[in-house]
């Protein structure tokens, strides 16, 4: 687009001219400029400098020679003004009569030089603000009667006030803009008569007025008319193709061309900036189509295909300016469906690859013609005189003759002559490259990764012309990655073909041998037939033979008997021993296909020192087949390296890289044919425990050429996409079909066998409370153990941590379910000055304690104290590492695990309860409010004995010893009195698993209180049987007994009769009602009749008991029966408190003897 | 144009890579056609992509004119498997409907090819049935649109 001039380049900007008072003229000018639309102005200081202004030619009946004038547009954006204004000052128009007459004159001439233009005046009168109103107005109108200018053009200019000079220049814009629009409609309309009433005389004309009057409608910013007339021009443009006489064949075309080129431009121009991408797009597509075919003569054929890469070139910077990528995508309905633009003519990407195409197109004719036209040289002198004429397209000669330049026109021979030393001066290489690197770029910006490769591919190639190697190898590298990976093997054939010769230009022997052995090793194309050589690039067609020639080329120079380049003496690339090769082949090379090796191991896990088959399995898909003389098998542990050489060659005395004391073994021979493992089986051995694994197989090719390829796992390998999608034979890389589906590379070479003995002392479950002792003893059988260390770790089964859920936040030792307390080691008497350095580290759940060194059959042991709080089952893991050389305590650490299960159990469960003396039942007022007694503290009463029984139940599974059992109230204060407080057992008292103890306190409450902490059970017990004699002693568990309220009953019924009775013989049964309150209780009281008795007494009666008093029922009874008999039920009914007390069926019972016992009688 | 219209038809597989490509030149131009295949399946690509930008319609096997080269007309067809199908032909005056008719017909011969239990799903095609088919419906091609 720049070598378009820029009036063709930017849209028509009215054009006004300012003469006189050149002061003002900044002001008025930036005004212009900064309004919208903008208004140019030239600038002349003096009236005298009004010349500028080119004159009207009358017009001439000469038929035109050309189509359009160069300089016309140029000649209308910079000077012919559509509005001139000629300013005055105020000063001038009061002046002396000569002066005036002065000023009269310039306006004449003003009016002289613009006549016959039709260019519009204005008059600017200055004036100071101060004096604003003392203009002469007589002056004023005469001047204005002179200058034949209306009232509205002429305009009072007040520089000096900052609020009328805006108005001013305000309307100076407007005015200048109103006149502007009138000058150029009048002028379009002017040129346009003419079209209408077909008053032209040539096509030529036709073309040239519709340009005008685009422009002129341009200017007027008139876009629709202004395409609608470069549409015309363009049309009958096309009409000229052919039947235009008016020059030589050749000139005339290119003219033709070069008009089309300036109007295509303009409707381009103008749809992009209308924002009509899809109908710019469709003009273009046309524009090429009706143009391409037009050729021209062959000798300048060139000059078209450049022609055709500057449309292309400029339609995509076109593109690219007008709006970014993503706005261009114009909903395509209204289109026709057959004709929507795909995709890709929407990036400029698409039309710069053409443009390039276009170029290298017109490149290679260019050389065509330069080679045809044997005498281009002499002209090269005339050629210079050759110049672009006034016409657009057009060249003449400029001969100098008598100090006048006369334009002669050019024969096409001359033509040509000129076009070939002009196309000589250029290097289209570097412009092919330019446009093919934006179209790379716009495309790989866009994703389209695989027209910006094949737009890559094309600049290297020209890069390759200019055997630029460096930039065109990077180019052809990054291309030749997408090739490979999408298999596209034919593309890849050519690249790697180029690269081939890149590499032969860099002299680098290494990229020669890699780019030669990847070719050779592709698979075979299916097309073989094509043998057009001059289409593949310099590698030659992708045939079979092309292949078998490539590889013998390859080892050639890789054994060094053929040095590429002869040319030049370059001795990097000769192998020699000073310059061997070396190849590396890794999981992502390319050279994959060349070589690989597989290795596997037959099994996963080794014992140290036990031999393990290893089987390396070698492929290559080389043409031909490989003789390898020495493989370097390379491990991580390097003593298990080992060298296979070839038994076919033993002489190759050569490779004298073994190093004494390898392991060297030889095979029948190491042939690699196309397509067939090479499989060698070997036995390995380490005695390093740990991970064995093979990293490198190396294969020497002679004296100077090794390939150093990667190990790889059967189980991991995948083939490269090149050969992954041919169909030919697949076959193991080892027979055994499971180790070639999931063979290793690496094995796992075990630790020796422990031969010492961890033995954790287990003695049942622990119970909680106690410091558990479990005593844990190394002894050795056949190691001795050096630099041991113990590990303990206790560890939840249940998956858990050891802390309780909800008070996992403070790390304290009481929130701790189960720790380990304590580790204890007996230290033999010799080695009591143990090493300082001892490492004994407790936490917890963890613990680490080192062991001494002990001999074969020495033993060494020590306690763990574990303490459980809570009960909880926990798994203890010990582990024991040592080693058993005293020398190299590092390496080879041999591991010896043990675990136990301990249950950690309660002991002994604890429970109360409260029983009142017997036959005696108080009265209390909350018992009977409260309807259930569970929510609700147990109550006691005031002042009266009750009974408290302690139940100890052994939940263990081993005997316990109860030593002594108390009640530690926690109130000083006489509140209540317990009996016993406490009481140490003269024996201890053995508690059998799952037996019951039972012990019974009084408590005899003092204080009426709702809520009195009676204390805690304390019971001291340890193990009936101890396991270890210096173990624990005895435990203390607690029982708090939960709060009573006290308070005092209100009446107390006891009953009372003997213990027992005869048959037949009367006894006293009596109720005791006492009364406690201050008030008079109604009691009523019944009983029931009895079968086994017969009784005497109130059978149902009322009465009252006075206050602090008691009341006695008493019945007399005879027994009936014989045996444990139920009294005659009593009930006892407080009115008051509606109250009725029945006494239970235990406490109402009495037995009756046949007879009195006469013990003392026999 | 006295060569056939039809200049290239491939068969392209899931990693874009050639599973069958096939020019109908008797010159030596089939290099620059692989390329343009190549090329093609960028569009392919993106209009499979964005099928509403493409104004495609879902289950649409046939993607129409790919790629206006200078010389060629690209069509594209894609199957429910995710394998394309690339034509490329000399004549500009090529119908959608002719294109849409072929791949059609090529569908069912690829499938015919791929049905066959030899054929391991992914590896290129090799059936020579295969190939005097895709012959012979090129040839027809030329001749039913009366080129």
């Amino acid at each position: 687009m720049e070598e378009y001039p820029e009036e063709l380049r930017t849209p028509p900007v009215a054009l006004t001219c300012l003469v006189g008072c050149p002061e003002v003229h900044p002001l008025i000018t930036a005004h212009l400029h900064s309004q919208q639309p903008p208004i140019n102005a030239i600038a002349l200081p003096d009236f005298s400098n009004i010349s500028v202004i080119p004159p009207k030619k009358p017009p001439t009946d000469t038929p035109s020679a050309g189509i359009i004038k160069r300089d016309w547009l140029s000649k209308h954006r910079t000077r012919i003004p559509a509005v001139l204004a000629a300013i005055f000052t105020s000063r001038d128009l009061s002046a002396d009569p000569a002066h005036w007459l002065q000023l009269c004159s310039h306006l004449d001439n003003l009016k002289a030089s613009i006549r016959g233009r039709n260019i519009k005046l204005v008059l600017l009168i200055l004036t100071n603000w101060d004096n604003k109103d003392d203009t002469n107005e007589e002056r004023i109108l005469a001047l204005r009667k002179r200058a034949e200018v209306d009232l509205k053009n002429l305009i009072i200019f007040v520089p000096d006030h900052e609020e009328e000079l805006q108005k001013s220049l305000n309307r100076v814009w407007t005015v200048f803009g109103e006149l502007a629009a009138t000058y150029y409609r009048d002028e379009g309309r002017r040129v346009r008569s003419r079209l209408e009433k077909k008053n032209y005389t040539s096509i030529e004309l036709y073309i040239r007025y519709c340009f005008k009057v685009a422009i002129y409608a341009e200017f007027r910013r008139d876009w629709l008319e202004a395409l609608k007339f470069y549409e015309d021009a363009y049309h009958g443009l096309r009409e000229m193709v052919g039947t235009s006489t008016r020059m030589p064949p050749i000139q005339r075309l290119v003219e033709i061309k070069a008009v089309a080129e300036q109007l295509h431009f303009k409707m381009s121009t103008l749809l992009l900036h209308g924002g009509k991408v899809l109908e710019a797009i469709m003009w273009f597509r046309q524009h090429t189509a009706n143009y391409r075919k037009l050729v021209g003569s062959p000798e300048v054929i060139f000059l078209h295909w450049e022609w055709l890469s500057r449309q292309y070139m400029v339609f995509a910077q076109l593109l690219e300016t007008s709006s970014p990528n993503d706005a261009l995508y114009v909903p395509s309905t209204a289109s026709v469906p057959e004709e929507k633009p795909t995709e890709w003519e929407f990036y400029p990407a698409y039309y710069y690859q053409l443009a390039a195409t276009y170029m290298k197109e017109k490149n290679t004719c260019l050389e065509f013609a330069l080679s045809m036209s044997v005498d281009v040289g002499p002209i090269d002198g005339s050629a210079e005189s050759v110049v672009a004429s006034a016409y657009l397209g057009q060249y003449s000669r400029l001969l100098e003759h008598e100090d006048t330049f006369i334009m002669q026109p050019l024969t096409d021979e001359e033509y040509t002559r000129y076009a070939l030393a002009e196309g000589k001066r250029f290097q289209d290489s570097f412009e092919i490259i330019a446009l093919l690197k934006k179209s790379f770029e716009a495309y790989s910006s866009s994703k389209a990764e695989r027209a910006a490769a094949y737009c890559g591919l094309q600049m290297a190639r020209e890069y390759f012309c200019l055997n630029d190697f460096s930039n065109a190898k990077q180019m052809f590298d990054s291309v030749a990655n997408l090739y490979r990976r999408e298999g596209w093997l034919l593309s890849l054939w050519e690249v790697l073909g180029y690269l081939q010769e890149c590499s032969k230009g860099m002299s680098s022997a290494k990229d020669f041998i890699e780019y030669s052995l990847e070719m050779a090793s592709l698979p075979e194309t299916t097309s073989s037939v094509e043998s057009f050589a001059n289409s593949w690039g310099p590698a030659g067609p992708a045939t079979h033979s092309e292949r078998e020639k490539i590889h013998k080329e390859a080892f050639e120079v890789s054994r060094g008997e053929l040095k590429l380049n002869s040319d030049e003496q370059n001795s990097a690339f000769k192998v020699n021993t000073d310059n061997p090769l070396y190849l590396e082949i890794d999981l992502i090379s390319p050279l994959r296909a060349t070589f690989i090796a597989l290795v596997a191991f037959h099994q996963p896990t080794v014992k140290p020192g036990a031999p393990s088959l290893i089987t390396i399995s070698l492929r290559s898909q080389l043409p031909i087949n490989v003789e390898i003389d020495q493989l370097e098998v390379q491990f991580n542990q390097s003593a298990c390296n080992f060298i296979i050489s070839n038994g076919q060659k033993p002489q190759t005395g050569s490779i004298s890289n073994i190093q004494p004391g390898h392991r060297v073994e030889t095979a029948p021979d190491l042939v690699l044919a196309a397509n067939k493992w090479l499989r060698l089986t070997y036995e390995i051995k380490s005695d390093l425990s740990g991970k064995l694994e093979c990293i490198y197989v190396i294969a020497r090719i002679g004296p100077n050429f090794t390939i150093c390829c990667r190990a790889e796992s059967p189980a991991s390998m995948n083939d490269s996409p090149l050969w992954k999608f041919e169909n030919l034979l697949e076959t193991i890389p080892i027979k055994d079909p499971g180790l070639a589906s999931s063979g290793q590379k690496a094995i796992q070479v075990e630790e020796p066998d422990p031969q010492v003995d961890l033995i954790l002392g287990s003695s049942g479950p622990a119970l909680v409370g106690e410091s558990f002792i479990l005593p844990v003893i190394v002894s050795s059988k056949g190691h001795a153990v050096h630099s041991g260390e113990l590990k303990i770790n206790l560890v939840d089964t249940r998956g858990g941590g050891l802390l309780s859920p909800r008070e996992e936040e403070p790390f304290s030792s009481d929130n701790l379910h189960v720790e380990l307390v304590d580790m204890s080691c007996d230290t033999p008497g010799d080695k009591s000055e143990a090493p300082p350095d001892n490492i004994h580290k407790i936490q917890p759940s963890f613990g680490l304690i080192s062991v001494p060194s002990l001999d074969v059959g020495e033993s060494w042991s020590c306690k763990l104290k574990i303490k459980w709080n809570r009960p909880k089952p926990i798994m203890l893991y010990v582990s024991l590492g040592y080693s058993p050389q005293s020398d190299e305590p590092s390496l080879q650490k041999v591991h010896v695990h043990k675990n136990l299960q301990i249950e950690g159990k309660t002991a002994v469960a604890i429970n109360h309860w409260y029983m009142l003396p017997f036959r005696q039942d108080p009265l209390l007022l909350s018992k009977l409010k409260s309807v259930s007694e569970t929510d609700q503290a147990p109550c006691l009463a005031l002042n009266e004995k009750t009974m408290l029984i302690i139940s100890v139940k052994n939940c263990s599974e081993v005997p316990l010893k109860l030593l002594s059992m108390s009640i530690e109230t926690e109130e000083k204060s006489s509140a209540c009195t317990i009996q016993p407080q406490q009481e140490e057992f003269r024996e201890a008292i053995v508690n059998m698993p799952g037996e019951e103890f039972k012990k019974v306190f009084t408590i005899f409450p003092k204080v009426n209180s709702s809520k009195l902490k009676i204390g805690t059970v304390s019971l001291r017990w340890e193990r009936g049987e101890q396991p270890h004699s210096n173990t624990t002693a005895s435990q203390v568990m607690k029982h708090r007994l939960p709060d009573v309220s006290v308070e005092l009953p209100l009446l107390v019924v006891s009953s009372e009769c003997p213990p027992h009775a005869f048959l037949g013989s009367p006894f006293l049964y009596s109720v005791k009602i006492l009364n406690q309150t201050e008030m008079l209780q109604e009691i009523k009281c019944s009983i029931s009749d009895s079968q086994s008795f017969v009784l005497s007494g109130p059978h149902s009666d009322t009465m009252l008991v006075l206050p602090r008093s008691a009341q006695v029922l008493a019945y007399m009874l005879v027994p009936l029966g014989l045996g444990s008999l139920q009294l005659p039920r009593v009930s006892v009914t407080s009115v008051r408190y509606s109250a009725g007390l029945q006494p239970s069926t235990a406490s109402s019972l009495v037995f009756v003897y046949p007879a009195k016992p006469h013990i003392g009688d026999t | 144009m006295s060569e056939g219209m039809i200049v290239c038809v491939a068969v392209v597989g899931h990693q874009n890579n050639p599973l069958y490509i096939q020019s109908f030149t008797k010159g030596d131009d089939s290099l620059k056609l692989h390329h343009i295949v190549h090329c093609s399946l960028d569009v392919v690509d993106e209009r499979a992509n964005n099928p509403k930008k493409s104004g495609l319609i879902t289950n649409e096997t046939f993607l129409g004119l790919l790629n206006p080269t200078e010389n060629y007309k690209v069509y594209g067809y894609l199957t429910n498997t995710k394998v394309k199908f690339i034509l490329v032909s000399t004549d500009l005056e090529v119908r959608d409907v002719d294109a849409r008719v072929f791949f059609g017909r090529f569908h069912t011969a690829y499938i015919d090819a791929v049905s066959n239990p030899f054929h391991i799903p992914g590896k290129k095609i090799t059936s020579r049935k295969f190939a005097e088919r895709v012959s012979t419906m090129v040839k027809s091609f030329g001749l039913s649109s009366g080129g």
